[in-house]
Protein backbone atom coordinates (compact mmCIF):
# COMPACT_ATOMS: atom_id res chain seq x y z
CA UNK A 1 0.00 0.00 0.00
CA UNK A 2 2.59 2.03 1.12
CA UNK A 3 4.97 1.47 -2.07
CA UNK A 4 1.72 2.69 -4.39
CA UNK A 5 1.31 6.16 -2.37
CA UNK A 6 4.70 6.50 -2.80
CA UNK A 7 4.19 5.33 -6.80
CA UNK A 8 1.16 7.66 -7.01
CA UNK A 9 2.83 10.44 -6.21
CA UNK A 10 6.06 10.47 -7.88
CA UNK A 11 3.63 9.88 -11.30
CA UNK A 12 2.17 13.02 -9.77
CA UNK A 13 5.52 15.29 -9.22
CA UNK A 14 6.35 14.08 -13.32
CA UNK A 15 3.02 15.00 -14.48
CA UNK A 16 3.47 18.23 -13.07
CA UNK A 17 7.01 19.08 -14.35
CA UNK A 18 6.25 17.67 -17.96
CA UNK A 19 3.32 20.03 -18.18
CA UNK A 20 5.11 22.61 -16.67
CA UNK A 21 7.96 22.19 -19.10
CA UNK A 22 5.67 22.76 -21.97
CA UNK A 23 3.76 25.28 -20.49
CA UNK A 24 7.21 27.44 -20.30
CA UNK A 25 7.99 26.40 -24.01
CA UNK A 26 4.66 27.51 -25.15
CA UNK A 27 4.99 30.54 -23.39
CA UNK A 28 7.96 31.43 -25.26
CA UNK A 29 6.52 30.49 -28.34
CA UNK A 30 3.29 32.55 -28.04
CA UNK A 31 5.04 35.62 -27.01
CA UNK A 32 7.27 35.12 -30.10
CA UNK A 33 4.53 35.43 -32.30
CA UNK A 34 3.29 38.31 -30.27
CA UNK A 35 7.18 39.70 -30.97
CA UNK A 36 6.98 38.57 -35.01
CA UNK A 37 3.11 40.64 -35.58
CA UNK A 38 4.55 44.13 -34.29
CA UNK A 39 8.17 43.19 -35.84
CA UNK A 40 6.20 42.41 -39.24
CA UNK A 41 4.08 45.87 -38.52
CA UNK A 42 7.71 47.80 -38.62
CA UNK A 43 8.90 45.86 -41.87
CA UNK A 44 5.75 47.45 -43.85
CA UNK A 45 6.52 50.73 -42.83
CA UNK A 46 9.86 50.74 -44.15
CA UNK A 47 9.53 50.85 -47.88
CA UNK A 48 7.35 53.96 -46.90
CA UNK A 49 10.18 55.68 -45.27
CA UNK A 50 13.05 54.96 -47.65
CA UNK A 51 11.10 55.98 -50.85
CA UNK A 52 9.64 59.48 -48.60
CA UNK A 53 13.09 59.88 -47.44
CA UNK A 54 15.50 58.85 -49.84
CA UNK A 55 15.44 62.06 -52.76
CA UNK A 56 17.00 64.41 -49.50
CA UNK A 57 19.19 61.26 -48.15
CA UNK A 58 21.94 61.34 -50.91
CA UNK A 59 24.87 60.76 -48.50
CA UNK A 60 23.10 58.34 -46.53
CA UNK A 61 22.31 55.82 -49.69
CA UNK A 62 23.83 52.90 -47.90
CA UNK A 63 21.89 53.11 -45.24
CA UNK A 64 18.71 53.06 -46.62
CA UNK A 65 19.81 50.05 -49.03
CA UNK A 66 21.14 48.45 -45.97
CA UNK A 67 17.67 48.49 -44.25
CA UNK A 68 15.71 47.74 -47.53
CA UNK A 69 17.98 44.38 -48.23
CA UNK A 70 17.38 43.36 -43.96
CA UNK A 71 14.03 43.84 -44.84
CA UNK A 72 13.94 41.44 -47.51
CA UNK A 73 15.91 38.78 -45.23
CA UNK A 74 13.38 39.11 -42.71
CA UNK A 75 10.46 38.78 -44.78
CA UNK A 76 11.94 35.73 -46.13
CA UNK A 77 10.00 32.09 -45.17
CA UNK A 78 11.34 29.73 -43.24
CA UNK A 79 14.42 31.76 -41.25
CA UNK A 80 14.87 30.54 -37.41
CA UNK A 81 14.14 32.40 -34.46
CA UNK A 82 17.78 32.97 -33.78
CA UNK A 83 18.26 34.86 -37.51
CA UNK A 84 15.22 37.02 -36.48
CA UNK A 85 16.29 37.86 -33.40
CA UNK A 86 19.77 38.86 -35.10
CA UNK A 87 17.56 41.19 -37.79
CA UNK A 88 15.97 42.28 -35.36
CA UNK A 89 18.93 44.10 -34.23
CA UNK A 90 20.63 45.28 -36.75
CA UNK A 91 17.38 46.88 -38.34
CA UNK A 92 16.63 48.13 -35.17
CA UNK A 93 20.35 50.08 -35.55
CA UNK A 94 19.51 50.91 -38.93
CA UNK A 95 16.30 52.67 -38.63
CA UNK A 96 18.01 54.34 -35.72
CA UNK A 97 20.55 56.00 -37.81
CA UNK A 98 18.02 56.86 -40.73
CA UNK A 99 15.96 58.99 -37.92
CA UNK A 100 19.19 60.80 -36.57
CA UNK A 101 19.93 61.73 -40.28
CA UNK A 102 16.79 63.06 -40.86
CA UNK A 103 17.37 65.63 -38.16
CA UNK A 104 20.45 67.19 -40.69
CA UNK A 105 17.53 67.78 -43.02
CA UNK A 106 15.12 70.52 -42.04
CA UNK A 107 12.84 69.70 -45.45
CA UNK A 108 12.85 66.67 -44.51
CA UNK A 109 12.18 67.00 -40.40
CA UNK A 110 8.81 69.05 -41.39
CA UNK A 111 7.77 66.95 -44.11
CA UNK A 112 4.22 65.83 -43.04
CA UNK A 113 4.55 62.44 -44.28
CA UNK A 114 8.25 61.58 -42.46
CA UNK A 115 6.69 63.15 -39.27
CA UNK A 116 3.63 60.55 -39.56
CA UNK A 117 6.12 57.77 -40.26
CA UNK A 118 8.49 58.97 -37.50
CA UNK A 119 5.33 59.11 -34.83
CA UNK A 120 4.07 55.43 -36.48
CA UNK A 121 7.56 54.27 -35.76
CA UNK A 122 8.12 55.26 -32.33
CA UNK A 123 5.71 53.91 -31.78
CA UNK A 124 5.57 50.31 -32.69
CA UNK A 125 9.24 50.57 -31.10
CA UNK A 126 7.97 50.51 -27.45
CA UNK A 127 5.51 47.61 -28.45
CA UNK A 128 8.60 45.89 -29.58
CA UNK A 129 10.24 46.44 -26.60
CA UNK A 130 7.72 45.58 -24.42
CA UNK A 131 7.27 42.40 -26.60
CA UNK A 132 11.19 42.04 -26.58
CA UNK A 133 11.24 42.18 -22.29
CA UNK A 134 8.05 39.79 -22.26
CA UNK A 135 10.38 37.41 -24.33
CA UNK A 136 13.26 37.34 -22.67
CA UNK A 137 11.69 36.79 -19.39
CA UNK A 138 9.45 33.55 -20.93
CA UNK A 139 12.81 32.42 -22.08
CA UNK A 140 14.65 33.09 -18.71
CA UNK A 141 11.40 30.95 -16.95
CA UNK A 142 12.18 28.52 -19.72
CA UNK A 143 15.97 28.10 -19.09
CA UNK A 144 16.05 28.14 -15.62
CA UNK A 145 13.41 24.99 -15.89
CA UNK A 146 15.52 23.09 -17.86
CA UNK A 147 18.92 24.01 -16.90
CA UNK A 148 17.44 23.61 -12.84
CA UNK A 149 17.22 20.34 -10.92
CA UNK A 150 15.16 18.47 -10.41
CA UNK A 151 13.01 19.41 -14.09
CA UNK A 152 16.64 19.50 -16.34
CA UNK A 153 16.24 15.98 -16.03
CA UNK A 154 13.04 15.85 -17.73
CA UNK A 155 13.60 18.61 -19.83
CA UNK A 156 16.97 16.43 -21.10
CA UNK A 157 14.74 13.67 -21.95
CA UNK A 158 12.14 15.77 -24.02
CA UNK A 159 15.57 16.98 -25.98
CA UNK A 160 14.57 20.57 -25.01
CA UNK A 161 17.53 23.23 -25.47
CA UNK A 162 18.46 26.28 -24.44
CA UNK A 163 16.85 29.49 -26.14
CA UNK A 164 18.50 32.54 -26.76
CA UNK A 165 17.21 36.15 -25.36
CA UNK A 166 17.13 39.12 -27.13
CA UNK A 167 20.21 41.54 -26.42
CA UNK A 168 19.44 45.54 -25.65
CA UNK A 169 21.27 47.85 -27.38
CA UNK A 170 23.83 50.20 -25.74
CA UNK A 171 21.36 53.07 -24.93
CA UNK A 172 18.80 50.75 -23.06
CA UNK A 173 21.52 49.53 -21.06
CA UNK A 174 22.27 52.75 -19.64
CA UNK A 175 21.41 52.82 -16.23
CA UNK A 176 17.77 55.22 -15.69
CA UNK A 177 18.91 58.34 -13.91
CA UNK A 178 16.12 58.15 -11.53
CA UNK A 179 16.79 61.73 -9.92
CA UNK A 180 17.14 63.40 -13.34
CA UNK A 181 14.06 61.84 -14.52
CA UNK A 182 11.56 63.24 -11.52
CA UNK A 183 13.12 66.78 -12.07
CA UNK A 184 12.01 67.01 -15.82
CA UNK B 1 0.86 73.75 -10.19
CA UNK B 2 1.48 75.74 -7.40
CA UNK B 3 3.88 74.46 -5.00
CA UNK B 4 2.91 73.03 -1.31
CA UNK B 5 3.79 76.00 0.42
CA UNK B 6 2.53 78.27 -2.28
CA UNK B 7 -0.66 76.67 -1.30
CA UNK B 8 0.60 76.96 2.26
CA UNK B 9 0.32 80.99 2.23
CA UNK B 10 -2.62 80.43 0.73
CA UNK B 11 -3.96 78.76 3.23
CA UNK B 12 -2.55 81.34 5.60
CA UNK B 13 -3.34 84.36 3.91
CA UNK B 14 -6.21 84.26 1.62
CA UNK B 15 -8.27 81.93 3.61
CA UNK B 16 -7.59 83.63 7.19
CA UNK B 17 -10.64 85.38 7.70
CA UNK B 18 -12.52 82.00 6.82
CA UNK B 19 -10.31 80.40 9.01
CA UNK B 20 -10.80 82.41 11.86
CA UNK B 21 -14.84 82.28 11.33
CA UNK B 22 -14.54 78.42 10.92
CA UNK B 23 -12.55 78.39 14.21
CA UNK B 24 -14.68 79.72 16.67
CA UNK B 25 -17.41 77.71 14.96
CA UNK B 26 -15.05 74.76 16.00
CA UNK B 27 -14.84 75.68 19.57
CA UNK B 28 -18.62 76.42 19.90
CA UNK B 29 -19.24 72.70 18.51
CA UNK B 30 -16.32 71.15 20.53
CA UNK B 31 -18.04 72.43 23.60
CA UNK B 32 -21.47 70.83 22.30
CA UNK B 33 -20.17 67.70 21.56
CA UNK B 34 -18.10 67.35 24.84
CA UNK B 35 -21.19 68.33 26.79
CA UNK B 36 -23.41 65.43 24.67
CA UNK B 37 -20.67 62.88 25.26
CA UNK B 38 -20.57 64.21 29.03
CA UNK B 39 -24.61 63.97 29.35
CA UNK B 40 -24.64 60.80 27.74
CA UNK B 41 -21.51 59.30 29.86
CA UNK B 42 -23.46 60.33 33.34
CA UNK B 43 -26.70 58.87 32.16
CA UNK B 44 -25.22 56.09 31.28
CA UNK B 45 -23.56 55.36 34.55
CA UNK B 46 -26.37 56.35 36.55
CA UNK B 47 -28.89 53.60 34.71
CA UNK B 48 -25.39 51.19 35.47
CA UNK B 49 -25.44 51.74 38.84
CA UNK B 50 -29.32 51.43 39.47
CA UNK B 51 -29.57 48.21 37.52
CA UNK B 52 -26.64 46.90 39.57
CA UNK B 53 -28.05 48.59 43.00
CA UNK B 54 -31.28 46.29 42.17
CA UNK B 55 -29.72 43.00 41.13
CA UNK B 56 -26.06 42.86 42.51
CA UNK B 57 -24.83 41.38 39.23
CA UNK B 58 -23.44 42.10 36.14
CA UNK B 59 -25.35 41.28 33.11
CA UNK B 60 -25.33 41.69 29.26
CA UNK B 61 -27.79 44.77 29.46
CA UNK B 62 -24.29 46.96 30.76
CA UNK B 63 -23.13 45.81 27.11
CA UNK B 64 -26.27 46.79 25.56
CA UNK B 65 -26.70 50.30 27.66
CA UNK B 66 -23.13 50.93 26.39
CA UNK B 67 -23.59 50.39 22.52
CA UNK B 68 -27.13 52.79 22.76
CA UNK B 69 -24.68 55.44 24.31
CA UNK B 70 -22.59 55.28 21.47
CA UNK B 71 -24.77 54.34 18.72
CA UNK B 72 -26.64 57.96 20.62
CA UNK B 73 -23.14 60.13 20.58
CA UNK B 74 -22.31 59.03 16.98
CA UNK B 75 -25.99 60.31 15.62
CA UNK B 76 -25.88 63.41 18.01
CA UNK B 77 -22.11 63.98 16.91
CA UNK B 78 -23.06 63.74 13.40
CA UNK B 79 -25.67 66.27 13.70
CA UNK B 80 -23.35 68.36 15.93
CA UNK B 81 -20.81 69.26 13.61
CA UNK B 82 -22.60 68.22 10.13
CA UNK B 83 -23.30 72.89 9.74
CA UNK B 84 -19.67 73.06 10.66
CA UNK B 85 -18.56 70.80 8.08
CA UNK B 86 -20.13 71.58 5.40
CA UNK B 87 -19.23 75.31 6.16
CA UNK B 88 -14.97 74.05 5.89
CA UNK B 89 -15.99 72.16 2.99
CA UNK B 90 -17.17 75.17 1.15
CA UNK B 91 -14.75 78.00 2.76
CA UNK B 92 -11.79 75.98 2.98
CA UNK B 93 -11.65 72.70 0.40
CA UNK B 94 -13.37 74.25 -2.57
CA UNK B 95 -10.95 77.15 -2.67
CA UNK B 96 -8.13 74.80 -1.99
CA UNK B 97 -8.71 72.39 -4.74
CA UNK B 98 -9.82 75.83 -7.45
CA UNK B 99 -6.34 77.34 -6.15
CA UNK B 100 -4.31 74.05 -7.55
CA UNK B 101 -6.28 73.63 -10.96
CA UNK B 102 -9.22 76.29 -11.97
CA UNK B 103 -10.38 73.59 -14.18
CA UNK B 104 -11.58 71.42 -11.59
CA UNK B 105 -15.38 70.77 -9.95
CA UNK B 106 -15.67 69.90 -6.78
CA UNK B 107 -18.94 67.76 -5.10
CA UNK B 108 -18.88 67.75 -1.08
CA UNK B 109 -21.25 64.82 -1.56
CA UNK B 110 -20.98 63.07 -4.40
CA UNK B 111 -18.40 59.90 -4.86
CA UNK B 112 -16.71 57.81 -7.65
CA UNK B 113 -19.48 55.38 -9.22
CA UNK B 114 -19.49 51.74 -7.61
CA UNK B 115 -19.50 50.27 -11.00
CA UNK B 116 -16.43 52.38 -11.85
CA UNK B 117 -14.42 50.87 -9.07
CA UNK B 118 -15.87 47.28 -9.69
CA UNK B 119 -15.03 47.69 -13.32
CA UNK B 120 -10.99 48.00 -11.81
CA UNK B 121 -11.47 44.77 -10.36
CA UNK B 122 -8.89 45.59 -8.03
CA UNK B 123 -10.65 43.91 -5.31
CA UNK B 124 -12.55 40.26 -5.83
CA UNK B 125 -15.07 40.57 -2.57
CA UNK B 126 -18.52 41.29 -2.90
CA UNK B 127 -19.29 44.85 -2.14
CA UNK B 128 -22.35 45.17 -0.21
CA UNK B 129 -22.36 48.89 0.81
CA UNK B 130 -20.51 51.92 -0.81
CA UNK B 131 -20.56 55.21 0.20
CA UNK B 132 -18.59 57.97 -0.46
CA UNK B 133 -17.93 61.84 -0.38
CA UNK B 134 -15.44 64.71 -1.82
CA UNK B 135 -16.18 64.20 -5.81
CA UNK B 136 -13.36 66.37 -7.66
CA UNK B 137 -13.66 65.76 -11.29
CA UNK B 138 -12.48 68.02 -14.86
CA UNK B 139 -9.41 68.40 -17.02
CA UNK B 140 -5.88 68.67 -15.91
CA UNK B 141 -3.51 69.40 -19.65
CA UNK B 142 -6.43 67.63 -21.36
CA UNK B 143 -6.39 64.81 -19.52
CA UNK B 144 -9.81 64.01 -17.83
CA UNK B 145 -9.28 63.38 -14.34
CA UNK B 146 -11.68 62.11 -11.14
CA UNK B 147 -11.25 61.55 -7.63
CA UNK B 148 -12.79 60.65 -4.36
CA UNK B 149 -13.39 59.21 -0.90
CA UNK B 150 -14.16 55.83 -1.19
CA UNK B 151 -15.86 53.41 1.32
CA UNK B 152 -16.48 49.90 0.25
CA UNK B 153 -18.01 47.09 2.56
CA UNK B 154 -18.58 43.34 2.49
CA UNK B 155 -21.32 41.53 4.61
CA UNK B 156 -21.31 37.80 6.06
CA UNK B 157 -22.86 36.35 9.26
CA UNK B 158 -21.14 34.17 11.36
CA UNK B 159 -22.56 30.85 12.34
CA UNK B 160 -24.76 32.27 15.03
CA UNK B 161 -26.59 34.28 12.36
CA UNK B 162 -25.00 37.93 13.10
CA UNK B 163 -24.34 40.22 10.42
CA UNK B 164 -20.87 41.90 10.27
CA UNK B 165 -19.57 44.45 7.95
CA UNK B 166 -15.58 44.05 6.97
CA UNK B 167 -14.31 47.16 5.23
CA UNK B 168 -12.57 46.31 1.47
CA UNK B 169 -11.37 49.00 0.82
CA UNK B 170 -11.45 52.72 2.31
CA UNK B 171 -9.15 55.62 1.05
CA UNK B 172 -8.61 57.60 -1.97
CA UNK B 173 -10.06 56.69 -5.65
CA UNK B 174 -8.74 57.75 -8.50
CA UNK B 175 -9.54 57.37 -12.05
CA UNK B 176 -7.61 59.12 -15.04
CA UNK B 177 -7.29 58.49 -18.67
CA UNK B 178 -4.08 56.87 -19.92
CA UNK B 179 -1.95 58.05 -22.94
CA UNK B 180 -1.45 54.43 -24.62
CA UNK B 181 -4.01 52.65 -26.29
CA UNK B 182 -4.57 49.17 -24.79
CA UNK B 183 -7.50 46.13 -25.21
CA UNK B 184 -6.61 43.81 -21.92
CA UNK B 185 -6.61 44.64 -18.60
CA UNK B 186 -3.53 44.96 -15.90
CA UNK B 187 -3.32 44.95 -12.33
CA UNK B 188 -0.59 46.05 -10.13
CA UNK B 189 -1.49 45.20 -6.63
CA UNK B 190 0.84 45.08 -2.95
CA UNK B 191 3.20 42.28 -2.88
CA UNK B 192 1.52 40.58 0.26
CA UNK B 193 3.38 37.28 -0.75
CA UNK B 194 6.56 37.35 -1.57
CA UNK B 195 6.69 39.95 1.80
CA UNK B 196 5.32 37.17 3.80
CA UNK B 197 7.14 34.12 2.43
CA UNK B 198 9.91 35.29 0.30
CA UNK B 199 10.16 35.27 -3.29
CA UNK B 200 10.20 31.74 -4.30
CA UNK B 201 7.28 30.09 -2.40
CA UNK B 202 5.26 33.65 -2.83
CA UNK B 203 6.13 33.41 -6.70
CA UNK B 204 4.76 30.18 -6.62
CA UNK B 205 1.51 31.11 -4.62
CA UNK B 206 1.30 33.76 -6.60
CA UNK B 207 1.62 32.10 -10.92
CA UNK B 208 -1.11 29.46 -9.16
CA UNK B 209 -3.86 32.08 -7.97
CA UNK B 210 -6.29 30.97 -10.08
CA UNK B 211 -8.78 34.07 -9.05
CA UNK B 212 -6.60 36.38 -10.86
CA UNK B 213 -5.18 36.74 -14.60
CA UNK B 214 -2.01 35.49 -15.54
CA UNK B 215 1.17 36.46 -13.42
CA UNK B 216 3.45 39.08 -15.15
CA UNK B 217 6.60 39.41 -13.88
CA UNK B 218 8.66 42.51 -14.33
CA UNK B 219 12.27 43.34 -14.78
CA UNK B 220 12.82 45.92 -12.07
CA UNK B 221 13.35 44.39 -8.79
CA UNK B 222 12.25 47.21 -6.57
CA UNK B 223 9.17 47.59 -8.05
CA UNK B 224 8.81 43.18 -8.57
CA UNK B 225 9.61 44.00 -4.41
CA UNK B 226 6.82 46.12 -4.03
CA UNK B 227 4.41 45.07 -6.69
CA UNK B 228 2.85 41.89 -8.20
CA UNK B 229 1.28 42.19 -11.68
CA UNK B 230 -1.42 40.02 -12.91
CA UNK B 231 -2.63 40.55 -16.55
CA UNK B 232 -4.42 39.32 -19.35
CA UNK B 233 -1.88 40.14 -21.99
CA UNK B 234 1.99 39.45 -20.68
CA UNK B 235 2.78 41.87 -24.37
CA UNK B 236 0.66 44.27 -23.15
CA UNK B 237 1.33 44.44 -19.55
CA UNK B 238 4.52 45.59 -20.06
CA UNK B 239 3.86 47.95 -22.93
CA UNK B 240 2.01 50.09 -19.97
CA UNK B 241 4.58 49.31 -17.53
CA UNK B 242 7.90 51.19 -18.93
CA UNK B 243 10.81 51.08 -16.84
CA UNK B 244 9.54 54.76 -16.45
CA UNK B 245 6.15 53.92 -15.68
CA UNK B 246 7.39 51.23 -12.84
CA UNK B 247 9.65 54.20 -11.09
CA UNK B 248 7.01 56.43 -10.98
CA UNK B 249 4.13 54.70 -9.91
CA UNK B 250 7.34 52.95 -7.00
CA UNK B 251 7.90 56.94 -6.36
CA UNK B 252 3.97 57.32 -5.76
CA UNK B 253 3.96 54.34 -3.35
CA UNK B 254 6.71 55.85 -1.03
CA UNK B 255 5.17 59.41 -1.25
CA UNK B 256 1.84 58.41 -0.02
CA UNK B 257 3.42 56.05 2.80
CA UNK B 258 0.17 53.70 1.99
CA UNK B 259 -0.79 50.19 -0.03
CA UNK B 260 -2.05 51.64 -3.33
CA UNK B 261 -3.31 49.29 -6.16
CA UNK B 262 -2.97 50.24 -9.81
CA UNK B 263 -5.60 49.01 -12.57
CA UNK B 264 -5.46 49.60 -16.06
CA UNK B 265 -8.61 48.62 -17.89
CA UNK B 266 -10.46 50.51 -20.69
CA UNK B 267 -8.15 53.03 -21.59
CA UNK B 268 -8.24 53.90 -18.12
CA UNK B 269 -5.91 54.56 -15.36
CA UNK B 270 -7.57 54.09 -11.75
CA UNK B 271 -5.82 54.16 -8.88
CA UNK B 272 -6.61 53.58 -5.24
CA UNK B 273 -4.69 54.68 -2.36
CA UNK B 274 -5.55 52.69 0.72
CA UNK B 275 -5.66 55.50 3.50
CA UNK B 276 -7.89 53.66 5.75
CA UNK B 277 -10.06 56.68 6.86
CA UNK B 278 -11.96 59.59 5.46
CA UNK B 279 -9.84 62.54 4.10
CA UNK B 280 -10.93 66.16 3.98
CA UNK B 281 -12.90 65.98 7.12
CA UNK B 282 -12.83 68.71 9.00
CA UNK B 283 -10.81 68.42 12.83
CA UNK B 284 -13.04 69.08 15.93
CA UNK B 285 -10.43 68.50 18.50
CA UNK B 286 -7.28 70.16 16.79
CA UNK B 287 -6.79 73.68 15.44
CA UNK B 288 -7.77 74.55 11.45
CA UNK B 289 -4.48 76.91 12.29
CA UNK B 290 -2.25 74.14 13.41
CA UNK B 291 0.50 73.71 10.56
CA UNK B 292 0.03 69.75 10.80
CA UNK B 293 -3.96 70.00 10.01
CA UNK B 294 -2.88 72.25 7.05
CA UNK B 295 -0.19 70.43 6.13
CA UNK B 296 -2.29 67.21 5.74
CA UNK B 297 -5.40 68.88 3.18
CA UNK B 298 -2.91 70.53 1.02
CA UNK B 299 -0.60 67.47 0.72
CA UNK B 300 -3.45 65.34 0.02
CA UNK B 301 -5.16 67.39 -2.29
CA UNK B 302 -1.90 67.87 -3.89
CA UNK B 303 -0.91 64.88 -4.87
CA UNK B 304 -4.07 63.63 -5.99
CA UNK B 305 -4.23 66.07 -8.38
CA UNK B 306 -0.55 65.78 -9.32
CA UNK B 307 -1.32 62.46 -10.20
CA UNK B 308 -1.69 63.42 -14.19
CA UNK B 309 2.05 65.10 -13.79
CA UNK B 310 3.69 62.97 -11.50
CA UNK B 311 2.55 60.44 -13.99
CA UNK B 312 3.00 62.15 -17.31
CA UNK B 313 -0.36 60.98 -18.49
CA UNK B 314 -0.22 63.89 -20.12
CA UNK B 315 2.47 63.25 -22.44
CA UNK B 316 0.52 61.40 -25.19
CA UNK B 317 2.08 58.77 -27.08
CA UNK B 318 2.13 59.76 -30.76
CA UNK B 319 -0.67 57.13 -31.46
CA UNK B 320 -3.20 58.68 -29.29
CA UNK B 321 -3.32 62.25 -30.71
Amino acid sequence: MTALIILAVIVVIIVLMYNSLVAKKNQVDNIFAGIDAVLKKRYNLIPNLVSSVQQYMQHERGILEKVTELRSQAMKPGISDEQKIVLDKQITSALGSIMVAVENYPDLKANENVMHLQRSLSEIEAQIAAARRAYNQAVTDYNNAIEMIPTNILANMMHYTRKQVFEITEDERKNVDVGALFKQ
Amino acid sequence: MKSASELTDYYYTELYDSLQELEQERHAVRKKVLTLFGILGALSLLIIAFIYNSCHCFNESFIWIGVGATTIGGFGYRMLVSGYRSGFKEKIIRPLIEAIEKELHYAPDAFIPQSLFQFSHLFDKRVDRFRGNDLVRGQIDGISLQFSDIHAEHRSRDSKGRTHWSTIFQGLFIVADFNKHFKGRTLILPDLAENLFGSYIGGMLQSRNFTKDQLVKMDDPAFEKAFVVYGTDQIEARYILTHTMMQRLLKLKNDTGSKIYVSFNGEKIMIAVDYDKDLFEPTVFASLLSIEQAMGYIRTLRSSIGIVEELKLNEKLWSKV
